[in-house]
């Protein structure tokens, strides 16, 4: 009797040893995840995936990048991430081209088990775990106040916007408007919603500035307008009279910087929204959402002719591609 | 059974006890030599990890080194060219830009900083360059020098803005071109830096004296405000590998250049995962020997200790108890299988000298009771001739007639052709003859009765063990006694014995008297007939037999006589 108790013992400690010696080391499962994206043609896009795949890379994800065609195709959206869950994805980095429209695909695919990750422009959507993109309301406070601080005669506003039915953009200009009424000196004249495709954007801009020769501020919200505004601005000879206001970086935006078409750039930092979208994704599939902020706001930045060159600015700017 | 059974356990707990000694010492031996060895295995591990990270950050500084070399060879070649004519010139540069993809652009700039011209494949500069990144007329003027900007993006283009580094050299003066520039896209460097892995995540970046990074494998992240690397405290550290916690950086400098690698890898990859799976492995080996221990000990006492110690259990047996100890031969190993075949030997033989002495012992005492017996009858022979002689004398012929039939029995009986044992009648008749005689001896100052169960009568019992009691019953009860004294004989069964009870109501005894009787020497001669039954009685049927005497004062004394049952032919085998 004593003895088998003795003999018990030594052997749950050979076991427990045994089984400490054994733990699995085993690689987990590589997990799928689809980035729906607004567009896959704008540089602000380029840049978002590259920083979505960066991040993939580290986390040893399957990245699938998709995007409609055009940046109003909300419809095509839905059917993506319809398409992605069916096809297994078990996270869904989404931008929203309609806040509401794309509410529902999202919803759905969250039921069937797929986590939500929003990144650059939100979706009226419970399922969403975390957004992570620029806070659109203070991006738009802070261009209608860099036009406000640099041009010193009242202002007469044009806003070139695009999807009404997109969250961000009309977040901008809500911001924008609001700091405009504020401020008493300027007057935001019209209000345009283009297509998110520069030539659209150009020849809106123009029909904007012929029938409204009075504005001398322009906002463009996003970087095919601001390219499209830069174009007309430059072609319409008014760099000098206009202060064009854009969103984000684009070679030509950039050589507008210079040129003198365009006066500011708001700049986003799409590659932290492509990087942390995809690690967010990651971190909701391995369980690790705990403490998971519901909002996370990335940097934007100003840039001006007198700050082009700034090393930040370049940082924030220029995209470093090794190639 | 019960003796048995507490020595196995004993035995049992001993091993038990042996084998967690022997265990607990294998364990803290395995378990020190297991920690020395994962101690110094672990240093080991940082030791390599450092070396390996030394060596292949100093693998990437030779490589850097080495196209910092060529870029300066290079530029050699475009300084030569630029003595050249125009038209030779712009070939030589172009067939240069064509084979080197890496340099984006070659620029050149006069004393006071102006751009003079700049070669660059398939494409020509601004018009207005509205800052140009390459060239910082302050910088070239002060370092005097070739030198290396930092990372930048190439301004001077239209719609083409690739980060860069530029390498500026000043050209012999006198010459209208005072510096030179090449912007050095990242394709070569990133090729040296990015291919290079320490460990599984271990990366190497590119900084300058400053601890600016230069080109950085992920530099969009560091760009991005992702990622940060603590530049600052390592531009502070020499050449050479350093650890803390979690990671583990190699730096070392670029020959020719102030350009220093850093190596970057991780101390739980490259060594706590080998570190870990060394413990498991440890672990494993451990219980292992462990295992091994146990099973050791456990054969060996097998082999070794339990035969030996089942021999000392039969030895501590043998001396408790010699008389009905049963040997049975112990197992084991041959010396032990001799020992045992010896102690066996041994046993028997004790056994067998101890029977022998026992024999000649009693044998011896028998003799002894037989002259002592001899003793006792010539004593009461005096005193009874005399008694008789005394009735002749008197002319009681009759009386005198019955004293010597009473005597002539009381010889034939005690005699009884020298056997020990006699049938109780006959015990009966001899203490009757006894007492007749002395009740003529004493005047009929005593009455006696014998309460005889009828079935005690043809037992046997010691001859003569009536009457050394009945003769002191007289002597010491009823001599001293005024009134008429009575003696009472029962014999009765008790069980598987016979009781005879000598009663009388004489004086009574005192403990003391009681005691010394049954204990005194030969010396005493009253007490010599009492002892000498009780010695005869325990001889022959053994100590739970003998005399037990009860008295009270001026009551009077019971001798109680007790013997086992013995029917005629048994004590021949006594």
């Amino acid at each position: 009797m004593r003895r088998n108790r003795w003999g018990a013992v030594w052997a749950a400690v050979l076991c427990v040893l045994l089984c400490s010696c054994s733990t699995s080391t085993g690689y987990s499962r590589q997990h799928t995840v689809t980035l729906v994206a607004k567009s896959t043609k704008t540089e602000f896009w380029l840049s978002v995936f590259a920083g979505a795949e960066a991040a993939a890379t580290e986390y040893n994800l399957k990245l699938t990048i998709i995007g409609p065609n055009t940046e109003e195709d909300y419809e095509a959206q839905n059917q993506m991430v319809t398409d992605a869950v069916n096809e297994g994805a078990e996270a869904i980095v989404f931008s929203a081209i309609d806040y509401e429209n794309n509410a529902a695909a999202i919803d759905a695919a969250a039921q069937n088990g797929a986590k939500i990750v929003a990144i650059d422009s939100n979706v009226d959507s419970e399922a969403v775990s975390t957004y992570i993109g620029t806070d659109n309301y203070a991006a738009g406070q802070m261009a209608a106040q860099a036009a406000l601080e640099r041009v010193k005669t009242p202002l007469k506003v044009g806003i070139v916007n695009y999807d009404i039915s997109s969250a961000n953009g009309q977040e901008r200009e809500q911001g924008a408007v609001d700091a405009f009424t504020a401020s008493n000196r300027a007057e935001v004249v019209s209000v345009i919603n283009t297509l998110a495709e520069a030539r659209h954007a150009k020849m809106d801009t123009i029909s904007l500035l012929t029938t409204h020769p009075e504005i001398n501020v322009l906002l463009a919200f996003n970087e095919p307008t601001s390219v499209g505004a830069a174009q007309a601005v430059e072609q319409m000879g008014l760099s000098e009279t206009v202060f064009l206001l854009g969103f984000d970086s684009n070679v030509d935006t950039v050589d507008g910087l210079q040129e003198g078409s365009v006066d500011a750039l708001i700049v986003q930092n799409p590659y932290a929204m492509g990087y942390l979208g995809v690690e967010s994704a990651y971190k909701l599939l391995i369980g690790q959402s705990s403490g998971m902020e519901r909002i996370v706001d990335t940097s934007t930045q100003i840039v001006d002719r007198n700050n082009l060159f700034d090393v930040d600015s370049q940082k924030a700017l220029f995209a470093f591609d090794s190639r | 059974m019960i003796l048995k059974d507490r020595v196995s356990r004993t035995g049992l707990r001993i091993t038990t006890i042996q084998v967690s000694i022997v265990l607990g010492v294998v364990a803290v031996i395995l378990c020190c030599s297991i920690l020395l060895f994962l101690n110094r295995y672990r240093n080991a591990m940082v030791q390599s990890a450092l070396t390996s990270s030394d060596q292949a950050v100093s693998q990437v500084s030779n490589t850097v080194g080495n196209y910092l070399q060529s870029m300066e060879q290079a530029m050699s070649l475009v300084e030569w060219s630029l003595l050249e004519s125009a038209d030779n010139r712009n070939q030589l540069l172009e067939a240069f830009l064509t084979f080197r993809p890496d340099v984006v652009a070659v620029t050149s700039y006069s004393p006071s900083g102006k751009m003079l011209d700049c070669w660059c494949l398939d494409r020509e500069p601004r018009e207005v360059i509205y800052q140009n990144l390459s060239f910082n007329l302050d910088r070239a003027r002060a370092s005097g020098d070739a030198y290396m900007t930092a990372p930048h993006v190439e301004s001077i283009f239209e719609g083409y803005y690739p980060w860069v580094v530029t390498m500026t050299v000043p050209l012999e003066s006198g010459n209208q071109t005072a510096w030179v520039s090449l912007d050095l896209s990242f394709s070569s460097i990133s090729t040296y830096i990015n291919n290079v892995s320490i460990g599984q995540r271990g990366y190497c970046f590119l900084m300058d004296k400053q601890g600016d990074i230069v080109y950085h494998p992920q530099q969009q992240l560091l760009y991005a405000g992702l990622k940060s690397e603590d530049t600052s405290s390592l531009a502070s550290l020499a050449d050479g590998a350093y650890v803390n916690d979690t990671v583990i950086y190699s730096v070392t400098s670029v020959a020719g250049s102030d350009w220093r690698i850093v190596g970057v890898s991780y101390v739980d990859e490259v060594v706590n995962r080998n570190f870990r799976e060394m413990i498991r492995l440890s672990l494993i080996v451990g219980a292992v020997l462990l295992a091994v221990a146990v099973l050791t000990s456990f054969l060996l006492s097998r082999l070794l200790s339990r035969p030996l110690r089942g021999l000392a259990d039969a030895m501590e047996r043998f001396e408790t108890d010699a008389d009905h100890f049963t040997y049975l031969p112990v197992g084991g190993t041959r010396e032990v299988q001799e020992l045992s075949g010896s102690f066996e030997h041994m046993v028997l033989r004790i056994q067998r000298l101890m029977t022998t002495v026992r024999e000649e012992e009693i044998n011896l005492r028998k003799t002894e009771l037989k002259a002592l017996q001899a003793q006792i009858n010539p004593h009461f022979l005096y005193n009874t001739l005399d008694s008789i002689a005394w009735m002749c004398e008197q002319g009681r012929t009759d009386d005198a007639v019955k004293m010597i039939h009473a005597l002539a029995r009381l010889f034939r009986i005690s005699i009884s052709k020298g056997h020990e044992l006699i049938p109780i009648a006959k015990e009966i008749e001899h203490a009757e003859s006894y007492l007749q005689i002395q009740k003529y001896r004493y005047k009929n100052q005593f009455t006696y009765a014998f309460d005889v169960d009828p079935a005690c009568l043809n037992y046997y019992c010691n001859k003569i063990t009536l009457q050394p009691i009945i003769e002191n019953a007289i002597n010491h009860g009823l001599d001293l006694l005024v009134d008429e004294g009575r003696i009472t004989v029962q014999v009765r069964q008790d069980g598987e014995d016979i009781v005879f009870d000598v009663r009388d109501n004489g004086v009574g005894m005192s403990d003391e008297l009681i005691q010394s009787i049954l204990q005194h020497g030969p010396d005493d001669r009253t007490g010599i007939g009492i002892r000498n039954v009780n010695d005869r009685l325990q001889i022959y049927f053994g100590k739970q037999y003998g005399l037990h005497i009860s008295s009270e004062p001026d009551v009077g004394t019971c001798v109680e006589i007790r013997m086992p049952k013995i029917q005629e032919g048994d004590y021949e085998t006594k």
